[in-house]
């Protein structure tokens, strides 16, 4: 990365908490948490499709918010706390949703399978014992253009089954809630 | 340049001094839509985001004051109902997590839901400069499609609504969520029986059906009164035909929304 962006804007520093762990990087003012994930940090689980905050595929959580990392400056994150795809798994060990993604075949291109499970971890840890309409609901800001979400709403359900009789995992990868 | 300022007044100097090139940020999913499809960027951005008075949400007597940066999630739960609704149907949850009630208004779009929900309740805004803070109808804010009344320097501190007035919204889009409304309408009845009815994407503002207004107000709300108040809202709204759909279906729609919303607050 160059020193300067073409506009001449000097970088500037940034640190905040990572999947759990402190981040320090320095950004363009002007640039994106998306880009910031992907391009300085290397964190390219997180994928861009429409880049406007219309398909949720870049969706991460900000102090255990969904947002779409597309539309964050990433100034804006200093001092917080961001969640990645990456940082929902406990090393090898998939969170419970994911499991539940990989049973039901709810991955076909996979490109919009990170921001959905982003998406349904936080809506598992506000409502652990969600309903079709609950999850339609929570999944409304990501588009999947191959599945037709039957497998996803299916994943999500089943991972709620799954999560009542193991509980704590979704809760450890989703974090606390600001 | 970025700035992240920590007080109300260190925010309103920044501005007052770096003019309007630059640009107060809040949550960003216009102004970093806007940037990244093209638009110039602003010379500086203001992040909001430290200001605690701009988070704030509490009653203050028979009103309930909204500070500027309340994201739409938190305005779901505000049990102001049209509000409330307008908000549920903003985006997608992450985007409610994101875009705020001043960042709506600064943008001043006509297919601005939330602005519609609000003029419908009868807010009043409160604007903040270098000078001071003025207050106004928040209908007499918008004066044309992303044009405000606000001086360069100004910026939306809050907008207050009565609690008392039973209310609703409704809107029409392609889709339940993540589409631009084709049209929407609220309405109000305060205990007096005055209605306030807002209609959108029908004219170049958000904007209040007042011949409606004014008829009901000669006549009363009843089940008598429904069609001659639907009729004079089809009368009044200016919609225009694009690629979302055409004036006459506006028209019409924006007439149905009103007569549905005056039959469920009669």
């Amino acid at each position: 990365m160059s020193d300067h962006d073409p506009t001449g804007s000097p970088l500037r520093a940034l640190r905040f908490t990572l999947n759990g762990d402190a981040a320090a990087v320095d950004v363009d003012p002007r640039e994106t948490l998306f880009d910031t994930l992907r391009e300085r940090l290397r964190l390219t689980g997180t994928k861009g499709a429409c880049l406007e905050g219309e398909c949720g595929s870049c969706t991460v959580l900000l102090d255990g918010a969904p947002v779409t990392a597309c539309l964050v400056t990433s100034l804006q994150v200093e001092g917080r706390a961001v969640v990645t795809v990456e940082g929902l798994a406990q090393g090898a060990q998939l969170s419970a949703l994911q499991a539940a993604f990989v049973r039901a075949g709810a991955v076909q291109c996979g490109y919009c399978t990170p921001g959905l499970l982003v998406a349904a971890t936080a809506l598992l840890r506000d409502n652990p014992s969600p309903n079709v309409d609950d999850v339609r609901r929570g999944l409304a800001g990501n588009l999947c253009r191959c599945t037709g979400y039957t497998k996803i709403i299916d994943a999500v359900l089943d991972a709620a089954r799954t999560t009542q009789d193991e509980s704590g995992v979704g809760e450890r990868a989703a974090g606390a809630r600001a | 340049m970025y700035h992240r300022p920590a007080s109300l007044d260190e925010a309103l100097a920044l501005k007052h001094h770096l003019g309007a090139s630059a640009s107060f940020l809040a949550g960003g999913t216009d102004l970093v839509v806007g940037v990244r499809k093209g638009k110039a960027p602003p010379s500086a951005l203001i992040d909001l985001s430290l200001i605690a008075a701009l988070t704030e949400l509490r009653h203050e007597g028979d009103r309930l004051r909204i500070g500027a940066m309340c994201t739409h999630a938190r305005l779901e739960r505000s049990g102001v109902a049209a509000l409330a609704a307008a908000c549920e149907t903003v985006g997608g949850p992450q985007i409610r997590n994101l875009g705020t009630v001043g960042g709506q208004l600064g943008t001043a779009s006509p297919a601005g839901d939330v602005s519609v929900a609000l003029i419908a309740l009868d807010a009043e805004v409160e604007l903040a400069s270098v000078r001071g803070v003025r207050t106004f109808a928040l209908a007499d804010l918008f004066v044309g499609p992303g044009r405000t009344v606000m001086a360069p320097d100004e910026l939306v501190l809050a907008v207050t609504v009565p609690t008392s007035r039973r209310s609703a919204f409704y809107k029409i889009g392609k889709r339940d969520a993540v589409a631009i409304s084709l049209v929407m309408a609220a309405a109000s009845v305060g205990s007096d029986g005055r209605v306030a009815i807002g209609l959108g994407c029908v004219a170049p503002v958000p904007m209040r059906a007042r011949r409606a207004e004014a008829h009901l107000a000669a006549h009363g709300l009843s089940a008598a009164t429904l069609d001659a108040a639907a009729d004079l809202v089809a009368a009044e709204v200016s919609p225009i035909s694009d690629h979302r759909g055409g004036a006459d279906y506006r028209r019409a729609m924006a007439a149905t929304l009103t007569r549905r919303l005056l039959s469920g607050l009669c």
